[in-house]
C-alpha cells in the first residue's frame, strides 16, 4: 500500500526520514495487507470505541453530543534514542516551571532579576494574586502536564506549548495502544514497545506521595464537572483506573478547613483532589461565585495544607502564551543549564518593534490569544482571508498583551489511513507526551498522544475541529 | 460510598428493570391480541395503564387509536415525551450507569451501551418495525445480560446493592400494577369468560410466570391462584412477597443490623412492615385492588425515605456531632 505513499513537500516525513528500524516496522506492519483489509481494521476499531462509549462530548446542544475520537491505527513511531533526549528534556522543563510557579506566588526573584518582564507574569489573567504566600503541600504544583511539541522541516522536535492546568488526552493514550495490541498483535509484538499501561499506578502513587497524611491512610478522589464535560469519559476512565471514587462538587463540602465527601454512612474526610475542574470554578469564595461546579471554602482548606489540590490553582501563569517565550530564561535562572528541547520563535505583540513586525506579516504568521486553549481564538496567517487579518489587526492593537504570534512551523507528517480515498497519505501530527511529578521528582509516560489532522491539507489537529489520534509507539533499545 | 453514587446505582437498577417489564408485556400483548377473545382496544388499554400513560396516549392520539397496536407499541417503544417509553428508559439507564462509570464494570456499561447504540443507530428501529417479537425479546435478553454482567463482574459491594434494590423495588411495582390492571380487566368479563384459561396464561407469561406457576400449581389455573401465585409465591423470583425479601437483604448489607455508626433506617423499617403485612394476607378473600395498591403506594413511600435517608445532598445532612467524631478520627 505504500508505493503510492508521495511526502509532502516542505514537511519532515516521519517514515521516510526515519531510519531503517522504523522504516522496516511500518512496512511489516503492512506487508500483506490489501486496502480492503486495513479498512476493516480500521471499522473494527472504530466500532470498539463507540461500543465501549469512549467519547467526547460536543457542545452543540446543552445536552452535548457524544463522539468518537476517530483513530488511524498505523501508529506514530518513536526511536529510543529520540526518546531518551526528549525525556531528559521534559524533565529539565517540568522542574524549570515548577520553580517559577513556585517563585511567582513567593518572592518573585526572577522578576527582580529582570529576567523576565514583570508585566508579561503580572499582567497575565492566569495570574492569581490571592494565592501569594501559599505553600501547597508537599511543595508539588505541576503533578500532571502536558508538554505539546512538534517536529519542523529539518525533523527537529519543538515545544509548542505547555499544558499545565488540566491536560487531558491521556486515556486515548491507554485506549489506542489497546486496541494496536488487539488489531495489530504481530507487528506489535515484532517491534518491541515499551509499555504504557502503568501510568494509572504512577498516577495514583504521585497523587498520594503528596498527601497531607500517610499514603495509606489517604483517601484520594477525581472531582469532575460532571458527564456533561467534554473530558467526562476520562475523568471517569482514570477513576476507574486507579480505584478512586469519581465525585461531583456537590458530594463535597469544607467544615472547619478540611475537606469532605458526603457518603451513605456520613461525611468522610479526602485528603487529595485530583480535580479536572478550572481554576476559575474551583471555590466560589475565592473565584466566581456563580459557579456551581466548585466547593466553597476549598481554597482554605488548601492553602491550611489540610488537602492537596493536583494541579495546584494558579498554573495558569506559567502556561501563559505570553510567559512561555521566557521558559529557556527559567531554565538557565533556576537550574544553570542549558535548555534540552528547543521551542517555537515567537513576537509578543506588548512589545512594539515585534508587534509592528507581526501587523505587517500577518499573512504568513500564527496568531494566538495567550490564554485560550483548543485551538480556538487563531488566527492562521497562511490561509486566512482579508476580513480576518483585519480582524486580528483591530484585536492586536486593542489589547496587544493578549496576542503572539510564530512562524508557520511545517507540521511533520505520518502515513494516515484516509478513510474516504482507503489509502495511505502524508498526514500532519503533532505529540503531548505526559510529565507526573511527585514528591520524588519528574517522571515522563513512554509514549503520548499523537493527534493527526486528518483532512487534506490542514494543520489543526483538534479533536473539536477535525483531529484524530494515533497511537505512539516509544521503541526500547536496540540491546 | 458516596450518596449521590449510591443514587444512580438505585436508579440504574430502576430503569433496566422498567425495560424489561415494559418490553415483556409489549410483547405479551401483541401475541395475545392475535387470537383473544377480548375487543383489541380492551388489550391495548391494560398496557397502557400499566405503564401510567392510559390518559397521555388518548390525550395525543384521541380514543380511536387505543386498539391500534402498531400506535401504542410505538408510543410506548420509542416515544420519547413518553416518561415510561422504553427507548427513554434505556437512555435513563445508561445515562445513571455513565455517570458513575468507574463503578459499574467494564462489561457491564459495555452491554448498556451497546442496547443504546442499537437504539439509536436505526437498527433496532428497523427490527422493531420488521419483526417486532424479535425486538422486544433482543431488548429482554439484551437487559439480562447486563444484569447477569453486573451480578457476575462487578464487586459484590455496595454498589451492587443498590442496584439490585433498584430492581427489586421497581419489579415489586411492575407486578403489582400488572396485576392490578389485567384483574381489574378480567373480572368484568361475564362469568363463563372470566375462566378463560388464555387470559390469566398471558398474566403470568408478561410476569414471566407461567411455567413456574404450572410447576407449582400442577396446571390448576383459576384467578384465585393466580394472583395467590404472583403476590405470594415465595420462590418465584418476580411475587410480591420474592421481591420485598430480596429487597430488605439488599438493605440489611447496606446497614447490617446492629451497626452503631450507622443510625437505623426508616425506609428498612417500613420495606419490613410492608412484608409482614402482605405475607399474613389470605389472597383470594381480599378486595385485590385495594391491597394492590396499598403495595404501590408503600413502594412509592420506601423510596422518598430513601432519598432523604441515603442519597441526600451533604451539606443538609451534615451532622456537627458526627463532625466532631470525624475530626477525632483523622
Amino acid at each position: 500500500m505504500l508505493a503510492e505513499y508521495h511526502p509532502l513537500p516542505g514537511a519532515f516525513d516521519e517514515l521516510l526520514g526515519a531510519n531503517e528500524r522504523l522504516r522496516a516496522t511500518v512496512e511489516a506492519m503492512l506487508d500483506g495487507r490489501s486496502s480492503e483489509e486495513f479498512a476493516r481494521t480500521q471499522a473494527l476499531a472504530e466500532a470498539a470505541l463507540l461500543n465501549q462509549g469512549v467519547t467526547f462530548s460536543v457542545y452543540s446542544d446543552s445536552r452535548g453530543v457524544e463522539k468518537i475520537f476517530p483513530v488511524c491505527l498505523l501508529p506514530r513511531i518513536i526511536s529510543a534514542a529520540e526518546w531518551s533526549r526528549l525525556e531528559r528534556g521534559l524533565q529539565q522543563r517540568v522542574l524549570a516551571l515548577e520553580a517559577f510557579v513556585e517563585d511567582v506566588y513567593a518572592d518573585q526573584r526572577i522578576l527582580e532579576a529582570g529576567d523576565i518582564p514583570r508585566a508579561v507574569v503580572l499582567g497575565s489573567a492566569q495570574y492569581l494574586p490571592a494565592l501569594r504566600g501559599i505553600r501547597p503541600p508537599a511543595g508539588v504544583r505541576i503533578h500532571i502536564s502536558g508538554i505539546d511539541l512538534i517536529r519542523d522541516g529539518a525533523g527537529v522536535f519543538r515545544v509548542l506549548e505547555d499544558n499545565l492546568r488540566t491536560p487531558s488526552g491521556v486515556s486515548y493514550v491507554l485506549e489506542n495502544r489497546l486496541l494496536s495490541k488487539r488489531l495489530l498483535a504481530r507487528a506489535f509484538e515484532a517491534a518491541r514497545v515499551r509499555p504504557v499501561n502503568q501510568y494509572p499506578a504512577r498516577l495514583a502513587a504521585a497523587l498520594r506521595s503528596v498527601s497531607p497524611v500517610s499514603p495509606e491512610e489517604t483517601t484520594l478522589v477525581v472531582l469532575t464537572p460532571g458527564p456533561y464535560n467534554s473530558a467526562y469519559f476520562e475523568h471517569s476512565f482514570l477513576a476507574r483506573q486507579m480505584g478512586v471514587e469519581l465525585v461531583e462538587a456537590a458530594d463535597l463540602f469544607v467544615d472547619d478547613d478540611r475537606l469532605f465527601v458526603q457518603t451513605i454512612r456520613g461525611p468522610k474526610r479526602v485528603h487529595v483532589v485530583y480535580r479536572r475542574t478550572d481554576d476559575a470554578f474551583l471555590d466560589p469564595e475565592v473565584f466566581r461565585p456563580d459557579s456551581i461546579l466548585g466547593v466553597r471554602g476549598l481554597l482554605r482548606a488548601w492553602a491550611r495544607g489540610n488537602v492537596a489540590l493536583a494541579n495546584a490553582p494558579g498554573n495558569g501563569v506559567a502556561d501563559d502564551k505570553g510567559v512561555y517565550p521566557f521558559v529557556p530564561e527559567m531554565i538557565r535562572f533556576y537550574l544553570g543549564e542549558e535548555p534540552l528541547l528547543e521551542q517555537v520563535p515567537t513576537y509578543q505583540c506588548a512589545r512594539p518593534e515585534e508587534r509592528a513586525y507581526v501587523l505587517e506579516h500577518l499573512s504568513e504568521l500564527v496568531v494566538k490569544v495567550v490564554d485560550e486553549a483548543g485551538g480556538y481564538g487563531m488566527l492562521m496567517g497562511p490561509t486566512s482571508t482579508a476580513e480576518e487579518r483585519a480582524e486580528f489587526r483591530r484585536r492586536i492593537l486593542a489589547d496587544p498583551r493578549r496576542y503572539v504570534a510564530q512562524p508557520r512551523i511545517e507540521l511533520s507528517t505520518c502515513p494516515t489511513w484516509v478513510s474516504q480515498g482507503q489509502c495511505i497519505a502524508p498526514r500532519r501530527v503533532d505529540f503531548r507526551p505526559y510529565v507526573l511529578n511527585s514528591a520524588g521528582g519528574p517522571w515522563v509516560l513512554p509514549g503520548g498522544l499523537t493527534r493527526v489532522a486528518l483532512r487534506e491539507g490542514s494543520y489543526v489537529v483538534n479533536s473539536s475541529q477535525g483531529g484524530g489520534s494515533k497511537d505512539t509507539w516509544v521503541l526500547k533499545g536496540e540491546g | 460510598m458516596i450518596s449521590r453514587v449510591a443514587d444512580h446505582c438505585f436508579w440504574m437498577g430502576r430503569y433496566l428493570e422498567r425495560v424489561e417489564s415494559t418490553s415483556r408485556v409489549l410483547r405479551v400483548t401483541s401475541s395475545l391480541v392475535l387470537d383473544a377473545i377480548l375487543p383489541p382496544e380492551q388489550v391495548w388499554t391494560s398496557a397502557l395503564a400499566v405503564s401510567g400513560e392510559e390518559e397521555s396516549f388518548v390525550e395525543r392520539n384521541g380514543v380511536a387509536a387505543v386498539g391500534d397496536g402498531f400506535r401504542v407499541t410505538e408510543f410506548l417503544t420509542w416515544d420519547p415525551a413518553v416518561r415510561s417509553s422504553l427507548a427513554r428508559s434505556v437512555q435513563a439507564a445508561r445515562e445513571n450507569a455513565r455517570s458513575i462509570r468507574e463503578v459499574v464494570s467494564l462489561e457491564a456499561w459495555e452491554a448498556i451501551n451497546e442496547l443504546h447504540v442499537w437504539l439509536h443507530d436505526g437498527s433496532g428501529r428497523t427490527e422493531w418495525a420488521v419483526r417486532p417479537d424479535a425486538f422486544y425479546r433482543q431488548v429482554r435478553t439484551w437487559t439480562q445480560l447486563i444484569l447477569g454482567a453486573v451480578e457476575h463482574t462487578m464487586l459484590h459491594d455496595n454498589a451492587i446493592d443498590f442496584i439490585m434494590l433498584g430492581v427489586f423495588l421497581e419489579r415489586v411495582g411492575q407486578t403489582a400494577r400488572i396485576l392490578d390492571v389485567h384483574h381489574h380487566a378480567l373480572m368484568q368479563l361475564p362469568a363463563d369468560l372470566v375462566r378463560e384459561e388464555t387470559l390469566w396464561l398471558s398474566l403470568l407469561r408478561a410476569c414471566a410466570g407461567f411455567e413456574p406457576f404450572m410447576k407449582r400449581k400442577a396446571g390448576r389455573v383459576t384467578p384465585g391462584e393466580v394472583a395467590t401465585f404472583l403476590m405470594l409465591e415465595p420462590r418465584f423470583p418476580r411475587s410480591l412477597v420474592f421481591c420485598l425479601g430480596e429487597a430488605d437483604q439488599r438493605l440489611a448489607s447496606i446497614r447490617s443490623p446492629g451497626d452503631e455508626a450507622f443510625p437505623p433506617l426508616r425506609c428498612q423499617a417500613r420495606l419490613a412492615a410492608l412484608e409482614s403485612f402482605l405475607a399474613s394476607r389470605r389472597v383470594p378473600d381480599e378486595d385485590l385492588h385495594a391491597l394492590l395498591t396499598r403495595v404501590v403506594d408503600e413502594i412509592a413511600a420506601i423510596c422518598s425515605e430513601l432519598h432523604e435517608e441515603l442519597f441526600q445532598a451533604p451539606q443538609r445532612a451534615w451532622s456537627p456531632v458526627r463532625g466532631e467524631q470525624l475530626r477525632a478520627e483523622a
